[in-house]
């Protein structure tokens, strides 16, 4: 991987973890959701970076819905009865996770191998979805739809319940 | 300067571990929720890492396939988080 592949592999890296910051902690639902389609701006572009071409564009667009569903006036709070003294004790759990992850990637003895796909993998990941997996493709695609028509109709139901 | 399979796991990790924190630190649910598509980004970036950097003998392109699945599940699962809280919020 040449130089200029790793400074677009670690600006993306460092603008995904500000959305990711942005989305945990900013207090305005149309900043979380810029902060969202900011992630998923730094996602794309780790992928373009790692030759996942197809599943930056993907990403990108599925990340930019979400971040338009986050922000708009339909949003609805829903506060918790959980106590700060166990939120503190989650973001410390948070912490250690962090730190365990980052443990076992530095000390783990992962193989080094050559790359075989292209520089977008569009056919060949293609070829995947709908030759190969074509059953699991289906079926994220009706879970998917399950998803949506679910919500519309929870929308629906309580808005005739006004 | 370089990028390696240790590199993308520590963005991973990044991801995920504030995902987690972003899950209990917030106060409203619904804000909770956007936690869900930060951990599947840490995992999708995992993946993909996997895929660039540790194919052996062939194309391996289970990793990008999984994070093209993972960025979808995500998208889903937020809307129909969404479409639960603007049910059972109060009006």
């Amino acid at each position: 991987m040449d130089s200029l592949h790793a400074i677009g592999f670690y600006v993306s890296s460092g603008v995904s973890l500000a959305g990711g910051l942005g989305v945990a902690l900013l207090p305005s639902r149309d900043r979380r959701g810029v902060s969202l389609a900011v992630l998923g701006l730094g996602l794309a572009g780790i992928y373009l970076t790692l030759s996942a071409g197809l599943a930056a564009i993907v990403a990108l667009l599925c990340y930019l819905g979400g971040a338009a569903m986050f922000a708009s006036p339909q949003y609805r709070r829903l506060e918790t009865v959980v106590g700060a003294t166990w939120r503190q004790v989650g973001a410390i759990a948070a912490g250690a996770l962090l730190a365990v992850l980052a443990y076992s990637a530095f000390r783990g003895d992962f193989v080094h191998a050559s790359f075989y796909g292209g520089t977008f993998g569009a056919a060949n990941l293609g070829r995947v979805f709908f030759a190969h997996d074509a059953v699991a493709t289906a079926a994220l695609a009706a879970i998917v739809f399950a998803a949506l028509a679910g919500a519309v109709a929870l929308w629906r139901a309580r808005e005739r319940g006004r | 300067m370089s990028v390696g399979l240790v590199a993308t796991f520590f963005v991973a990790a990044g991801l995920i571990a504030t995902g987690a924190f972003a899950a209990v630190w917030r106060r409203d649910l619904t804000a909770a929720l956007a936690a869900i598509p930060l951990m599947f980004a840490g995992i999708g970036v995992a993946f993909v890492g996997v895929a660039r950097f540790g194919a052996v003998g062939g194309p391996q392109l289970f990793g990008q396939e999984f994070a093209v699945v993972l960025a979808i599940a995500a998208i889903a699962l937020l809307a129909l988080g969404l479409g639960i809280a603007g049910r059972e919020a109060p009006r």
